[in-house]
């Protein structure tokens, strides 16, 4: 065994995050750790990295009795991980990302030397990418291949990989398995963790299932099916689940309205801080509808979705709600138009980190005349009073409105900010990756909650980086590829592979 | 009947939470004071000084006398204006270190306006609201400047407003040094004294600003706590990113705290000029070598969140300089060592409050 972990105990709080868990790898297998969001799989590992601490138990690598305090520890036994998020400096080249804290050893020492070693690794593993230049200009599944390298060049002999398809699309994720296999040729050991069953099923020798906290089973290649790995992450959830592990919602016949509510005109988006622009783009979007816009990140779709809640910043062209130009609005008489918004980062984007549940239930709302008094003071009342309707409708999981948000769990928070896009009345909604590390039953919740929407005569722009999440549940899909417009594929039409090719532009 | 998970929840939530909310403040202040004036009794032993008396001076003198209490007002009631001038931006996060002088360009404008207005005799009913709507105009100009440098141009507000506070002194001097306003037989620069019709009395010795005084201390609550202003200042400093993406007007908010900050120092130097020293002098912003807006910081920065701690927290800084000042008058003890005290108050309070709360 290359890692045994004995009876890891970890509590957050109140929450056990891994109780008494026993976990061990074997050397040079791809070791698949599944499991939904919140099951512990990610901590398990980053106790493993160093990152946390457990609070019980016993690490063993290669036999010995380890103590790792912090991931210097881990690097030095020969451990590399590879989150989810890139840690990568943007502004720095492959090669100054590689040997970015390997250079204190000596007093000095050249580049050029230091790249030639990179050069003969990445041969050696069969890996290649740009080394001169800056990250920042780099897909995701680039940037992925230098993390990995990075993690080799410290002298890596088992990888972790978290999360590591969040970001790529099926043609990366391809790539980035045969970029894996190789590392098995070299003896390296790969620990790829993941939500997707599919995924596990196309690349694991063997997988480990958590589920809240413990684990659940552990499968060789050979027995792995797919309702074996679905009964052991659900168990006991009465909800039905589709190839793909999502949760089933059925998407009912609906008369779509007449006229578009949401008519997007030849746009244009200056370039935000990174990525690209929006580039003459134009759709309708009809009531009854759901509209998944697919697009890798980095593509305009943050630029767009921008553009609409903020449309002083529309270049070119013109957006119209239910006929009339939005364009000189400010964002809060766009929201009196009934457009409504959740962002793509729940937290970053989406609350007042330091408020409490009413504050933010209260935001974008805090213009409206039901909950001002004179224009000029908070009507408070009537903030909490829909503060605990959010509460009570939503089923969030607090004592009270008066809570601090940051306290609650990721499903909650984002409940939240479901929840208060549905204050006042909408007939717009535009919601960018609501179900993003939310576990099976939140991600039902919502969609549910789009369906339901949909189903009223409004409509909803979903965007989305999940296809097999927009596939189920869009009317129609509409593809953002470098701030351009690359086609809408009707319901019958959808077929995984062309949106995939349309997504990167093939 | 069963209990739902939200009954459950709260019924912990009584009592219990509300003392384990209270104990890690009490912990910081009470390692903080603690470990401060032990240092303090230690340096002023080793320094041969009496440590009881030492200790009993610096904390009792405000209560021992009216007019211990009368000069703590006196220092307070300037402190609190500059405190808030810095404690309003800081709830968005961003940081009015003039304070300093936008009190002293207020006092300035203030003493020039009922120097050019003393052959007009106006009545003191129109001339001081006109006196006083001047300070706070002049305050919040020269805030102004620094909020709209932020927001056109992105410059760090800390910057500027270090760079106006000069501006502030320089005018001070100029206007105390000029001639017309110059006082000629004054051995320090200063204007001449402003006519009676300007100037603020006092009641029983505590000067009438203290009524202004508390006026603002409402006013502020009021604003933070319940109004529209006060709930965008909030939501930037919770998170600027998603009060944006909401519709909060960055720039806007930034500009009114700014100026409502830079107007409460304006009125704070107004006042001053009005009611205590009755003309322009250099130095009137300062009190024992300290100027009132550092003073105002660190008032700030011990009170956390709370514009309701702040008179607290203000009226505690004017109690420990009135015992400084009688330390050095009566035994001696240089007025640095409790200078030294207060630094190092604030430090262990922050550094204690950041320790605690990364451990949660």
């Amino acid at each position: 065994m290359l890692v045994e972990m004995k009876s890891i105990r970890k509590v957050f709080g109140e929450v056990v995050a891994l109780n008494d868990v026993d976990f061990s790898i074997e050397k040079g297998r791809i070791h698949g750790v599944l499991g939904e969001n919140g099951a512990g799989k990610t901590t398990l590992m980053n106790i493993l990295y160093g990152y946390y601490q457990m609070d019980r138990g016993e690490i063993k690598f290669d036999g010995r009795s380890v103590k790792i305090h912090s991931p210097q520890d881990a690097i030095r036994l020969g451990i590399g991980m590879v989150h989810q998020l890139s840690t990568l400096v943007p502004e720095f080249t492959a090669v100054e990302n590689i040997i970015l804290g390997t250079e204190g050893r000596r007093l000095s020492f050249s580049i050029g030397g230091e790249r030639a070693g990179i050069l003969k690794l990445c041969e050696e593993v069969g890996l290649s990418f740009p080394l001169q230049v800056k990250v920042r200009e780099l897909p995701a599944g680039i940037k992925q291949k230098i993390e990995i390298i990075r993690a080799l060049y410290r002298g890596a002999r088992l990888i972790i990989l978290d999360e590591p398809t969040t970001f790529l699309v099926e043609s990366e994720f391809e790539q980035l398995l045969k970029s894996v296999k190789k590392l098995i040729d070299q003896g390296i050991t790969v620990i790829f963790i993941t939500h997707k069953i599919r995924e596990v099923l196309k690349s694991c020798d063997i997988v480990t299932v958590l589920r809240k906290g413990k684990i659940e089973g552990q499968i060789d290649r050979s027995e792995m099916d797919r309702e074996k790995l679905v009964k052991m992450m659900f168990i006991e959830k009465d909800i039905k689940i589709t190839e793909s592990a999502l949760p089933r919602v059925q998407l009912p016949d609906c008369p779509r309205s007449a006229s578009p509510v949401l008519s997007v005109q030849n746009l244009s988006v200056e370039a935000g801080e990174k990525g690209v622009g929006v580039y003459k783009v134009s759709f309708d979007l009809y009531g009854g509808e759901i509209l998944g816009l697919a697009s890798v990140s980095g593509n305009g779709v943050k630029e767009l979705v921008r553009a609409l809640i903020h449309p002083s910043l529309v270049k070119e062209g013109d957006i119209r709600v239910k006929g009339e130009s939005i364009r000189g609005l400010s964002t809060l008489e766009v929201f009196a138009r009934g457009v409504s918004f959740t962002p793509e980062e729940r937290v970053q984007e989406g609350i007042l980190i330091e408020g409490t549940i009413k504050e933010n239930v209260l935001l974008g709302h805090h213009g409206e005349q039901r909950f001002l008094r004179h224009n000029l003071f908070i009507n408070w009342e009537e903030a909490g009073k829909a503060a605990r309707k959010t509460i009570d409708e939503y089923g969030v999981y607090t004592p009270g409105e008066d809570f601090l948000i940051k306290r609650l769990s990721g499903g909650n928070i984002q409940k939240v900010i479901i929840g208060r896009a549905f204050v006042s009345p909408i007939c717009l909604l535009v919601t960018h990756n609501p179900t993003v590390g939310l576990d099976i039953s939140s991600v039902e919740f919502i969609f549910r909650k789009l369906v339901e929407i949909r189903g009223h005569g409004d409509a909803v722009l979903w965007v989305n980086e999940d296809l097999d999440e927009l596939m189920m549940l869009s009317d129609r899909i509409a593809v953002l590829h470098r701030g351009e417009l690359k086609g809408i594929f009707q319901r019958d039409q959808f077929d995984k592979y062309q949106i995939g090719l349309a997504m990167i532009g093939a | 009947m069963a209990i739902t998970p939200k009954a459950a929840v709260s019924a912990r939530s009584g009592g219990a939470r509300t003392l384990s909310r209270a104990l890690p403040g009490i912990k910081v202040y009470g390692i903080a004071l603690s470990v401060s004036f032990g240092v303090i009794a230690v340096i002023s032993a080793a320094l041969g000084y009496s440590v009881p008396e030492v200790l009993r001076t610096l904390v009792f003198s405000s209560f021992r006398s009216f007019a211990g209490l009368k000069s703590t007002i006196k220092i307070c009631i300037p402190l609190l204006f500059t405190t808030y001038a810095f404690f309003i931006p800081a709830k968005m996060r961003f940081y009015n270190v003039g304070a300093w002088g936008q009190m002293l360009i207020g006092g300035a404008m203030a003493a020039v306006v009922a120097l050019l207005l003393a052959d007009w005799n106006l009545p003191p009913v129109v001339l001081i609201p006109l006196l006083l709507l001047t300070a706070i105009l002049a305050g919040a100009a020269l805030a102004w400047v620094a909020a709209y440098l932020k927001a056109q141009y992105d410059i760090n507000p800390i910057v500027s407003t270090i760079m106006l506070n000069f501006v502030a002194i320089q005018s001070v001097s100029l206007i105390c040094t000029a001639r017309g306003f110059m006082d000629p037989t004054g051995g320090h620069p200063q204007t001449k004294l402003l006519p009676s019709n300007a100037t603020l009395g006092f009641v029983a010795g505590i000067p009438y600003s203290i009524l202004l005084a508390a006026l603002t201390i409402l006013l502020v609550s009021v604003l933070i706590n319940r109004t529209r202003l006060g709930y965008e200042i909030n939501a930037i400093g919770y998170n600027p990113v998603a009060a944006q993406s909401y519709g909060i007007d960055f720039r806007k908010t930034l500009m009114l705290s700014f100026c409502i900050g830079g107007a409460l120092a304006g009125l704070g130097g107004g006042l001053e000029i009005l009611n205590i020293h009755n003309r322009l002098l250099v130095g009137f912003g300062d009190i024992s070598g300290l100027e009132f807006g550092a003073l105002g910081i660190l008032a700030t920065l011990v009170v956390g969140e709370n514009p309701m701690a702040v008179p607290v927290s203000c009226f505690l800084w004017s109690v420990l300089l009135v015992g400084a000042d009688r330390l050095q008058r009566t035994m001696q003890v240089p007025v640095e060592l409790v200078f030294l005290l207060q630094a190092m108050i604030v430090l262990l309070i922050v550094i204690t409050r950041a320790k605690l709360s990364a451990k949660r």
